[in-house]
């Protein structure tokens, strides 16, 4: 009994600690004047990453285009350095089309999974779910709350630069996902870091060109 | 008249398929060019090239330039390095394959792979031009006045989902490749030319070693 009155306080300190502890510091503010600005919503023009996925023990290293086709209309193409194409994903609007992706990651979990993060980067159905808004305490942070089913993403913008520096995907309790956004340049982030707690996967985005 | 139809539907895919390319004809005297081919690759025992490297994306009509350098030494050794706009090395050793990426080095056993034993395969006859020889690909050869085109069109079902057809670009005056161009089904494709070819020179061998 004493074993297990122990075990539950440890755990719901430590559960608690990881919701209360970061989310529960941020005060609820009214809708701000500046809406989430899109990260690659840039005049339709193509970005190039270097990118690097490692998933469990294995690295798969290549490029990733991005391209806006036009309003809510998007094309993501992996391919190799060497010219072959890995995936090809089309998001349009609130729909998502696998238009080709080679065995290697013709794996369900896989795919929903590298569509469930590029969609938290465009952003593009989120002006249709509920969404609520933060301030950290010394309000130098905007932080848009996008509430799905059971998750929120949060998007943690710097009010001085408008920049989005961070997206995480939570639950009630845990953060699933974490993305960092760095080294803007010219409004677009150089580096990004997307990485998962849950499994073992993280992938790395440095710009090349635009 | 129906059955004319028929046969002209029928006929449609290899009509276009079979099509020659503009500016070239057919070969007819195969023998001779898969003669002079051997030979030349039978007196080249290094190469060294830069090259550039275009990746065309039909659906977004964006092409993705990539230019760098190789060398290739007989038998077996091929060192492929990309360094704009990416620093990328891929160095093949005999029976061992190499990937150098974000300064980080992958040592592999080409035979531990299938896909490694196809991408060693593939280069290594593609910078000597031997693809001629091997039985997985339909071969057509056209010319015009400068170039031979070497056209290959894979047969086995695996390779036919990611490749339609392989064209090598062949200067008539020394028999090197100066052209690979990969069209896949769906018309995208990988174009990779070669500039400042030298054959014969001497290359460490510890450029096919990477650390």
């Amino acid at each position: 009994m004493k074993r297990n009155l122990f075990l539950s306080s440890f755990l719901f300190v430590l559960l608690t600690g990881c919701s209360l502890g970061h989310y529960g510091r941020l005060k609820e503010v009214s809708p701000p004047t500046e809406a989430l600005k899109p990260i690659f919503g840039d005049n339709f023009t193509s970005f190039l990453f270097k990118t690097n996925i490692s998933i469990y023990n294995k690295e798969i290293s290549g490029l990733l285009l991005t391209k806006q086709m036009s309003s809510g209309d998007y094309r993501i193409i992996f391919t190799t350095e060497l010219g072959m194409k890995m995936f090809d994903f089309e998001f349009k609007d609130t729909s998502f089309t696998l238009q080709y992706c080679v065995p290697q990651f013709d794996r369900p979990a896989l795919l929903k999974t590298l569509k469930n993060d590029i969609e938290m980067l465009l952003m593009n159905n989120i002006s249709l779910l509920p969404r609520s808004y933060y301030s950290n305490k010394d309000e130098t942070e905007m932080i848009h709350r996008v509430r799905m089913e059971k998750l929120s993403t949060y998007y943690f913008v710097e009010k001085s630069t408008q920049q989005i520096y961070k997206i995480e995907r939570s639950s009630k309790v845990f953060k699933k996902v974490i993305i960092s956004l760095n080294d803007y340049k010219e409004g677009v982030p150089a580096n990004i870091i997307i990485k998962h707690s849950d499994i073992k996967l993280k992938i790395e985005l440095n710009l090349l060109k635009r | 008249m129906r059955k004319i139809v028929l046969v002209v539907l029928l006929s449609l895919p290899v009509v276009l398929f079979s099509q020659v390319p503009k500016g070239f004809s057919l070969v007819k005297d195969t023998a001779a060019f898969k003669q002079k081919m051997d030979t030349q690759s039978k007196i080249i025992n290094s190469i060294e090239s830069d090259f550039s490297q275009e990746k065309y994306l039909s659906v977004m009509s964006e092409k993705i330039i990539s230019k760098g350098h190789f060398c290739f030494k007989k038998a077996n050794m091929l060192r492929w390095e990309y360094f704009d706009p990416y620093k990328y090395i891929i160095a093949i050793n005999k029976d061992k394959m190499y990937i150098k990426d974000n300064g980080k080095v992958n040592k592999y056993d080409i035979n531990s792979n299938k896909m490694f034993k196809s991408i060693n395969e593939m280069m290594m006859n593609t910078v000597q031009g031997n693809l001629l020889n091997n039985k997985d690909y339909k071969a057509r050869i056209y010319e015009n006045e400068k170039q031979y085109l070497l056209e290959l069109s894979p047969l086995q079902k695996g390779a036919k989902d990611f490749l339609k057809v392989i064209q090598l670009y062949i200067d008539k005056a020394d028999y090197a490749v100066v052209q690979v161009k990969m069209i896949e089904p769906s018309d995208d494709y990988t174009s990779i030319e070669f500039t400042n070819r030298k054959n014969n020179q001497s290359i460490d061998e510890t450029k096919f070693i990477l650390k």
